[in-house]
């Protein structure tokens, strides 16, 4: 069981196995995610919803880390041939 | 921007920055080294890079069901229990020769602690390659340890003992193996151990009453009071095969770390106490610390005081930065589970960064007493002739590879793990961001220690 502390009252809560959730979002992708089986069809339609929007939130993310990556690679092949030059 | 997008730069950010501010250090004290071809602080500025371009890298694998069946990937062979037996049996008997010897020689061999086979077995053949075995192949510790044996028979003579056996040790959790693991470093760093063979002898002669004393009296010794064992059983679950069972399991490296509970609250302190202790072994014999360490030495205050300070403070340090990442995982994460659940459930992935270290430190160490210790086992007493073996000049090179592999490995665990313990695919990765952050930081802190020349502790 893992241990959890709800600071906000208005926290949901599974249905299945009391762990508070901090936000719809969050409740829908955990019950598909552990309760698939169990859950409603209301549920199942939550959770397609809210992993949909997770899916575009995720490819913007996903564009920002090879921002990143190719950001760092640029720094590190100019920090060699200063370093080497 | 997102708050996903200013971490992500920040990261990278911070990691040129820290990496800055290490190559003053380095740049400074890094020239008196056998310098590798490349400038020293590039080198470090890399594996500080390396580190965090891998976990930009794990972001893109959000598969739940993937890392599942990577971590539980494996194939298990079964032992037949005559097998098993007689294993057990040969494990210790040989770890019972080694110790008698060890105590033998090192009050009975050559005085040179270079030639004694005792400290050479000790160090080289022990601490140094049979823990790099327990990390990267298995923990055969169960099975050779001499003290579990020496406990069995004192049993087996005695059954006095049985009423005692039914006790078990005060309190809850590791804290006796953490303090255990504390004393043998601090004893390790203040006392000429690895130079005065009988020394080392008396050392090994106290820890064998005091283990055996404690195993007859507290059932649950080896389990909670031995740091031996401890050490042993955290670095034998990053190994690729370990007990599953009743045979031998074998695993991805670090799987087997994601794959089994949440330690308790002391289990948290032991795992940062063991990352501690590697780094202060080697930190204590950079430039640096004799820089700081003279003066206040000269100043009168005690040898033992100064140690005894610096260790503590250090893995004062260590346990709140570890805790201030874990709350900054519970904030950035958003999530209601407490900063320390996640402290117990990331903990186990600090494991392969003190054995990367532990790798960095002793392997050379190992390869070059190798020899004289394996020539000298013909005729133990008369001590070795042989010559140490010479570490080529890309040693050092591989040395920092290896910590900053001990850190890749690392971030693959703690990804495995976040996915296991938060909900969706962006949750488990914001947790992660703290996380990097300090790992950064603390690889770029390691390598620098590593690649300095080596100082004999003030």
């Amino acid at each position: 069981m893992i241990e959890t502390r709800v600071v906000e009252d208005e926290a949901a809560a599974c249905p299945y196995c009391d762990r508070p959730l901090p936000s719809s979002r969050l409740r829908a992708l955990h019950l598909g995610e552990e309760h698939a089986e169990a859950m409603t069809a209301a549920d199942r339609e939550a959770y397609e919803a809210a992993r949909d929007a997770e899916t575009d939130e995720l490819f913007v993310f996903h564009l920002k880390v090879i921002g990143a990556i190719a950001f760092m690679y640029a720094v590190f092949v100019l920090a060699y041939m200063v370093a080497l030059s | 921007m997102t708050r996903a997008g200013r971490i992500g730069i920040a990261v990278g950010i911070a990691t040129l920055v820290l990496a800055g501010r290490v190559s003053a250090h380095a740049g400074t004290l890094g020239s008196a080294t056998d310098a590798p071809p490349l400038p020293g602080w590039l080198l470090v500025v890399t594996g500080g890079g390396v580190v965090g371009i891998s976990f930009l890298f794990t972001t893109l694998v959000t598969d739940h069901d993937l890392l599942r069946s990577t971590v539980e990937r494996g194939r298990t062979l079964s032992i037949s229990s005559s097998l098993r037996h007689g294993v057990s049996v040969l494990g210790s008997a040989l770890g019972m020769a080694a110790l008698v010897g060890v105590v033998l020689i090192g009050f009975l061999g050559p005085r040179d602690a270079t030639a004694n086979l005792a400290v050479l077995g000790v160090w080289a053949g022990w601490w140094a390659g049979y823990t790099v075995s327990v990390y990267l192949v298995g923990n055969s510790w169960p099975v050779l340890n001499p003290w579990r044996a020496l406990v069995g028979s004192v049993e087996r003579v005695s059954d006095r003992t049985a009423g005692w056996r039914a006790r078990t040790l005060p309190g809850d959790g590791v804290w006796p193996a953490t303090i255990g693991l504390v004393a043998l470093v601090f004893l390790e760093v203040v006392m000429p151990i690895a130079e005065q063979p009988r020394l080392l002898a008396t050392i090994v002669v106290g820890y064998t009453v005091l283990t055996v004393a404690g195993a007859v009296r507290y059932r649950d010794w080896f389990a909670r009071a031995d740091p031996v064992t401890a050490v042993f059983r955290w670095y034998g679950r990053l190994a690729p095969f370990g007990p599953d069972g009743d045979g031998i399991g074998a695993r991805l490296p670090g799987a087997g770390l994601v794959r089994g509970d949440p330690p308790s609250a002391w289990g948290v302190t032991f795992v940062v106490t063991l990352l501690w202790v590697t780094t202060f072994d080697g930190f204590v014999s950079t430039p640096a610390w004799a820089a700081v360490a003279r003066p206040v030495l000269a100043a009168g205050i005690p040898r033992l005081v100064v140690y005894l300070v610096a260790m503590l403070v250090g893995l004062g340090l260590f346990r709140g930065a570890y805790r201030l990442a874990c709350r900054g995982s519970r904030r950035n994460a958003g999530t209601y589970v407490t900063t320390t659940a996640i402290e117990r459930w990331f903990v186990v992935a600090l494991v392969p960064i003190a054995a990367g270290y532990h790798l960095a430190h002793f392997l050379g160490y190992a390869v070059s007493f190798g020899p004289p210790l394996v020539a000298g086992l013909g005729s133990p007493l008369a001590g070795a002739s042989v010559p140490v073996a010479v570490l080529p000049d890309w040693f050092g090179a591989l040395e920092l590879l290896f910590v900053v592999v001990g850190h890749l490995v690392a971030i693959a665990v703690a990804h495995a793990l976040a996915f296991e313990l938060f909900t969706g695919r962006l949750q488990p990765i914001r947790s992660q961001y703290p996380f990097v952050l300090v790992m950064v930081g603390y690889t770029v802190t390691s390598m620098w220690i590593v690649s300095q020349p080596y100082v004999r502790p003030p």
